[in-house]
């Protein structure tokens, strides 16, 4: 009993033909596509199609009518749901398939095709039904998701191995890197340490990842000192900069190490974490040692015939018999100058030794300075008769400090404001209490500086340019005396004009370095 | 004022040689000795008036010299001179209880005003 003749189909009208007329028109009115095929004659062809299928395919129904489904694939005929609609058909079953359609335009299409058989009362299929939908859209939709998720897809493995790259990169420099490193989290407890931190200390990762750095071998780095200082990094952003730990290290020895440790400056996960990188000094110190001993040892030795060379000069100055002729004396005198210029060489070269590796001891004590200057300028004075050096203002003032190495810095100032002005025969000095200092300035009428060298001068074998030329020297005075100043914490400074003359001045705190910024 | 008696150790035979000169001007009597070995002895012998000692020297150092000069009850007074041109030679000739240091290269007049300001010491002490 089918619902025809069940009375289903009697809808508004009353007779069967007024029924059937408004089931084509409903059918006409569908926006699916709807055709029937007749399965009882060879190749089942299209016997019916409503209006919505005509629309969908671009074809006038009598292009449609006697044809094979097939027809609409086109040459698109290798789709395998095509093997699936035949089987279904020789085996009278209904499916669903998308499959690419083609317009009569040869626009493609997807259909989304429902199939079903239709019986008779036997059972035996008579026709199929099949009901179409254009899902074109929703088909170049899923499309673009899909190439848009393998898009994705490649570009997160893109990044993920740039990441790893890098990552490895990074991992690689910190491994090589010939200095020690541990991340501490806030604790100090050790997260990370690298190779070269291992490999000095002789130890494995697995005892020391995870441990306190105060635990470490045998306590070494449990400081008082250092433990305060690596306390405030984390709130104060304070780094620890260059840290020096002298111990009995188990594996290893005695041995100078070199702390420097950085807060972390990352949000996240890494935040709040300490970089703590650890060199090993040892042998640096023990070179620098041993180029200092060289050098105190060589200047020592070329000091010694130095000396009686200097003595039997003045021997001789002292017995210059009566008919010596002025040349005779002048001879005397300039091997006398440059003996003394030897001198001062060697004593400068172990001074900038001494200075580059931090060596200079400061032997201080209070002196009287307006005294320590006259002497000094009194001094230079004897050694250049025909110059006029004018020694301006006082101080009384009682300064701590090394005082030979302030002889030194106003010696050479004296010096150089000679030497750097030939034609000028007058220098002056100037010292006065100026707050908790005192300052000396030395100012000379000679060749001047350009601005571009008075950054310059002070450098270690710095010369002007068209200084190198005309007077001799190796450029470390001035470098010296500018180191001695800063050991005093003073300042030590120029001010001069090309073709004019120079100023030099500096000061010094009265209370001597240890009064000052505590 | 009367002569004194010097005795200089150097172990640098051109210093020997330039003190000699320079010191026989003064009129004092002079006693060189590079082998600074032989002080200890050569002052029991001659019992000098002064010592200018060098430090650097082999075997026993100026320094070593000075120690045992003043660790003596007879030369615990004793003027010393150290002549050295080590860096750090007026910390040592301080830290030993030298009575004067003089930096070599030296200035001769230097070097004698020294020499004659030990003895004014000695005459006003006395």
């Amino acid at each position: 009993m089918n619902k025809f003749q069940k009375g289903k189909f009697n809808l508004s009208g009353t007779s069967i033909k007024e029924n059937f007329e408004l089931l084509t028109k409903a059918l006409d009115a569908s926006i699916s596509g709807i055709i029937i095929t007749d399965n009882n004659q060879p190749d089942n062809p299209i016997v019916y199609c409503n209006a919505a299928f005509e629309r969908m395919t671009g074809y006038s129904r009598n292009e449609i009518i006697g044809h094979n489904c097939r027809f609409l694939q086109a040459q698109d005929r290798s789709q395998k749901e095509r093997e699936m609609l035949a089987k279904c058909v020789k085996e009278g079953k209904e499916c669903q398939v998308d499959i690419r359609n083609y317009r009569k335009n040869g626009d493609l299409f997807y259909n989304e095709l429902f199939m079903s058989p239709v019986k008779d009362q036997n059972g035996l299929v008579t026709h199929f039904i099949g009901v179409q939908n254009d899902v074109t859209t929703r088909k170049n939709a899923e499309h673009d998701l899909r190439q848009q998720k393998s898009i994705m897809e490649r570009k997160i493995e893109e990044r993920t191995a740039d990441l790893r790259d890098s990552e490895a990169f990074l991992t690689s420099i910190i491994e090589t890197v010939r200095e020690g490193l541990l991340v501490l989290d806030p604790n100090f407890n050790v997260l990370s340490a690298n190779y070269h931190f291992l490999r000095t200390f002789k130890v494995s990762a697995e005892e020391t990842v995870g441990k306190q750095l105060y635990q470490l071998g045998s306590n070494q780095w449990d400081i008082p000192q250092l433990r305060e200082l690596l306390v405030k990094i984390l709130p104060t952003n304070n780094p620890v900069v260059d840290f020096e730990v002298e111990h009995d290290f188990p594996h290893i020895g005695r041995k100078l190490m070199l702390l420097n440790a950085y807060r972390i400056e990352l949000e996240g996960q890494y935040k709040d974490q300490i970089l703590l990188a650890i060199e090993d000094i040892t042998d640096r110190k023990e070179i620098e040692r041993r180029k200092d001993d060289f050098l105190s040892i060589a200047s020592h030795e070329l000091k010694t015939p130095l000396t009686t060379i200097k003595g039997f000069i003045q021997v001789l100055q002292k017995n210059t018999p009566e008919q010596a002729t002025d040349k005779f004396k002048t001879v005397l005198e300039k091997v006398a100058t440059y003996v003394n210029r030897l001198n001062n060489l060697i004593s400068e070269l172990l001074d900038v030794s001494r200075i580059q590796t931090g060596n200079i001891e400061l032997h201080n004590s209070p002196f009287d300075f307006d005294k320590v200057v006259k002497e000094a300028v009194e001094g230079i004075r004897a050694t250049v008769p025909e110059h006029t050096i004018t020694l301006m203002g006082s101080t009384s003032a009682e300064v701590i400090g090394d005082e030979s190495h302030i002889i030194q810095v106003i010696n050479n100032l004296l010096s150089n404001a000679i030497k750097y002005a030939p034609d000028s025969k007058t220098v002056e000095v100037n010292i006065a209490n100026i707050s908790e200092y005192v300052k000396v300035s030395v100012k000379d009428f000679g060749v001047g500086i350009n601005s571009e060298d008075t950054k310059k001068v002070f450098d270690r074998f710095y010369r002007g340019n068209d200084v190198q030329k005309k007077f001799p020297g190796m450029g470390i005075g001035l470098y010296i005396c500018d180191q001695i100043i800063k050991n005093h914490q003073g300042t030590l400074w120029v001010e001069s004009e090309k073709g004019k003359g120079s100023v030099f001045s500096f000061t010094l705190p009265k209370g001597g370095k240890e009064l000052d910024g505590k | 004022m009367e002569n004194k008696k010097i005795l200089v150790c150097d172990d640098d035979p051109g210093i020997i040689d330039l003190l000699g000169v320079i010191l026989e001007d003064t009129g004092h009597d002079i006693i060189t000795e590079i082998n600074s070995l032989n002080v200890p002895a050569l002052i029991e012998r001659e019992k000098p008036d002064l010592l200018i000692l060098d430090l650097w020297m082999p075997v026993v150092s100026g320094d070593q010299l000075l120690q045992m000069v003043r660790k003596n009850p007879d030369l615990e007074n004793i003027p010393v001179i150290i002549i050295s041109a080590s860096r750090d030679g007026k910390a040592i000739a301080n830290k030993f209880g030298a009575t004067a240091f003089v930096a070599k290269p030296f200035d001769i007049d230097d070097l004698i005003n020294t020499v004659e300001s030990q003895f004014q010491k000695t005459v006003l002490m006395e």
